[in-house]
């Protein structure tokens, strides 16, 4: 399901609107009806996080667990267990490295580095215009390219330091490969 | 009417090479040609020599071209199509022989490989059911549906068919478990939460072959009693998660999944679960708490899944490869199965090479193969000349398979015998330079972040086994220090709660009991013998190969070397970090890392 990506002010948790309050109750009740009554969470968060701007505002988890009639503890707890999930801000983009094994052994340190310096935050950061964030990833499994990222959905492969500045210029400006 | 067929490589590792680029030209080309009616490109799944990507072969000839470029492709179609001239520059070249090789049959890496998991993979268009369905597809599932299901259950018996996620549990049994457990509804589970780094055949097989999956799950939800299945696939797959949904429109709008299936009155659906970064939830009660919407942590077994799964209810869980052998068992028989492989192993093992090896990528032998014909038959050797040193196999919960047993049959038993586990087939290659503390300290720190921090064993021990093995790298190593690791690593594999934390300390057992003169040469000399670990290394200057050039005086990002123009250079030990820039920078070899 595509929807509209709503970016947020950063940091602040808004109350929620009317129009949020709509919103949710019809992504819940969609995934009930997808699910046959057993609702995924995951679908569930994973369009939360193409809505909100890559992250889950805590107002937001907190409509989710009263409309799926489970406790904010219980849907928080699920939340902070999953790496990909986010509580706090992220950029638009979110870029993974691949930090396991083959990746690490054919150069993801040194990509990782050169992408400290490009974007001038760290893992776990996100950049100050908002663009990007920057996070380690499980393996990818495209270890015959590698090392490798994804940006978003987009993997890029074989890659080396060079090819860094046109791959984030080109998700700067909207497009992938 | 079709004369010829390009097939395209669009496996996750060609796309990143370009594949959409090369796929775009050609089909240009052939517009230009006016031949787009005579000419169909058809996009497949992974091929499996990832490192020779993108891929194009064309049919009927079969010719195999590697590493196309949006420059070249343009040649397949306006010299090999056009003009039926093969394109030479574009054809894979035997390093050893500098022969050319003209299609895939040629070539050692595939001649090799017995496919039958992969069989589809790059073969067909994983997003058409009518070519799953022309290479026997959902024939398996009419023939499974026409017989009893406990008839069904002792052919996978008869077939000695073992789970491909790592244990090499006999899949006949579980079957028959969750056959003959009480409750219902009963469930059928897909684990395609690939988490093993470097191992990716069900990432291949949900991109290229999504069809077998599905009808190996509504067969198991027959002979079991189930109508309804999940697929649980990381997000870290996104191409699998889309043509899976894609596949399972497909068979729903075919009759091969829905109600009465096949007009025989059998129901069955699948759904997608997608896991989020968990590298636990492989572990299948962890997997099933993923589905039912909790935190994905382990639970003591038993009662097993097959007894209490998936919402307390009896559940049979099969990673990918597995099921991808059921239809062909179903479809040709136990004794067809039992045809290669060993006698306790049946069948094939796709294996993911990767690592120092010349030829990366997935490769499905013979269960029984050895690890000479995989590495060096196979896998084309050790690039840059090096020696072999070890092969690492099941990931962070594995071990290493040394030189000396390089001609030892590999099946699930053999390789338990010396240590390691068969793991989920990701076979990493270690040259002699790769330092095997290292190596262990590494595959540690991953199953340290993973560790989901349920049980003490695993949360506090494998920490405490890391502080050590970093103290060890760092040059700080105390007497006294492998037998506190080994004692450690006995509690953690007797007392964890999941296979995570049971199997978690045997890369540093398997690298201790194979390499113990290593350790002891960083604990007790304070020195790496293969100079990985920085901090045990020294850089200096030969005074007789230093020209004085000031090329490292320049890299140094520290400032540590003086000297001269034209003079001999020195480093300032007080100063240096180790990072070895100069090593990279020296033209003359006068850097000396000991």
């Amino acid at each position: 399901m595509e929807l509209d990506n709503v970016t947020r002010p950063a940091d602040q948790p808004q109350p929620l609107s009317d129009e949020d309050r709509c919103f949710l109750r019809e992504l819940v009740e969609t995934n009930r009806v997808d699910h046959h009554g057993r609702l995924s969470y995951m679908d569930i968060m994973f369009d939360l996080e193409h809505h909100y701007g890559n992250s889950l505002p805590g107002p937001v988890l907190g409509e989710v667990a009263r409309l799926a009639e489970t406790s904010p503890a219980q849907l928080n707890g699920f939340v902070t267990f999953y790496t990909m999930l986010s509580t706090t801000p992220r950029g638009k983009h979110v870029i993974r490295v691949c930090t396991s094994g083959p990746c690490h052994v054919s150069g993801s340190p040194a990509i990782l580095s050169s992408l400290r310096r490009l974007l001038g935050v760290d893992i776990g950061e996100t950049t100050p215009d908002g663009e990007f964030t920057l996070e380690g990833s499980s393996c990818l499994g495209i270890c015959g390219v590698s090392p490798v990222l994804m940006i978003d959905d987009d993997a890029y492969g074989n890659l080396t330091a060079d090819d860094l500045p046109r791959i984030l210029d080109a998700k700067r400006s909207g497009g992938a490969q | 009417m079709i004369r010829n067929q390009l097939l395209v490589c669009a496996g996750g590792a060609c796309i990143t090479s370009g594949e959409k680029s090369v796929k775009d030209v050609l089909v240009d080309e052939l517009k230009k040609n006016g031949i787009e009616d005579e000419v169909q490109v058809i996009e497949t799944g992974c091929m499996g020599a990832c490192d020779l990507g993108p891929i194009v072969v064309v049919y009927p000839e079969g010719t195999f071209y590697q590493k196309v470029t949006v420059k070249n492709a343009g040649l397949i179609v306006n010299e090999h199509l056009v003009k039926g001239r093969t394109v030479g520059e574009l054809l894979y070249t035997e390093p050893a022989s500098e022969k050319r090789a003209r299609t895939s049959g040629d070539i050692p890496f595939y001649t090799r490989q017995v496919k039958r998991v992969l069989r589809n993979c790059g073969a067909i268009d994983p997003l058409s059911i009518e070519e799953y369905i022309a290479r026997d597809g959902y024939f398996a599932l009419g023939k499974a549906l026409e017989m009893a299901p406990d008839e069904i259950i002792r052919i996978l018996l008869d077939s000695g068919l073992r789970g491909r996620g790592g244990a090499g549990f006999p899949t006949g049994l579980k079957w028959k478990a969750a056959r003959e457990a009480a409750g219902s509804p009963k469930y059928v589970v897909c684990n395609g939460d690939e988490g093993d780094p470097g191992a990716f055949m069900d990432r291949s097989v949900l991109e290229g072959d999504p069809h077998s999956i599905i009808e190996a799950m509504a067969i198991a939800g027959y002979a079991i009693g189930a109508e309804k299945g999940y697929v649980y696939v990381r997000a870290e797959y996104p191409l699998a998660i889309e043509r899976f949904e894609y596949a399972i429109g497909k068979a729903r709008e075919y009759g091969f999944l829905g109600r009465s299936i096949l007009g025989t009155g059998f129901n069955f659906d699948i759904e997608i679960r997608i896991g989020a970064g968990a590298f636990v939830c492989g572990e299948e009660t962890a997997l099933l708490r993923s589905i039912e919407g909790k935190r994905g942590t382990p639970s003591v077994k038993p009662p097993f899944p097959a007894q209490s799964g998936l919402w307390n209810k009896p559940t049979l869980i099969n990673n990918v490869e597995t099921y991808a052998n059921i239809p062909q068992i179903i479809t040709n028989g136990a004794e067809w199965f039992r045809s290669v492989g060993s006698t306790k192993s049946p069948g094939t093992k796709v294996f993911a090479l990767a690592g120092n090896v010349q030829n990366t990528g997935l490769v499905e032998v013979p269960m029984g193969t050895t690890l000479r014909e995989l590495v060096f038959e196979i896998g084309g050797g050790i690039p840059g000349g090096k020696k072999f040193k070890a092969a690492q196999t099941g990931g962070p919960s594995g071990g290493v398979i040394t030189a000396e047993y390089l001609d030892m049959p590999i099946d699930f038993d053999t390789v338990k015998e010396i240590g390691t586990i068969m793991g989920s087939g990701g076979l990493i290659v270690l040259d002699e330079d790769s330092c095997m503390v290292d190596v262990a300290k590494f595959y540690l720190g991953f199953t340290v972040d993973e560790s989901c921090g349920k049980c003490t064993p695993c949360r506090e021990g494998t920490r405490q086994m890391y502080h050590m093995m970093e103290r060890i790298c760092d040059g700080n190593g105390r007497d006294g220090d492998i037998e506190r690791l080994s004692k450690l690593a006995d509690v953690i594999k007797d007392t964890s709660l999941c296979g995570l934390g049971q199997s978690a300390p045997n890369p540093v057992l398997s690298t201790i009991r194979f390499y113990e003169d290593e350790y002891r040469a960083h604990i007790y000399e304070k020195k790496c013998p293969s100079h990985v670990c920085k901090h045990l290394l020294t850089y200096s200057i030969t005074p007789d190969k230093c020209v004085g050039c000031t090329a490292c005086a320049r890299q140094c990002p520290v400032h540590a070397i003086t000297g001269e123009v034209k003079k001999i250079h020195v480093i300032d030990q007080s100063k240096c970090t180790k990072c070895g820039s100069c090593y990279e920078s020296c033209r003359f070899g006068a850097i000396r890392k000991e």
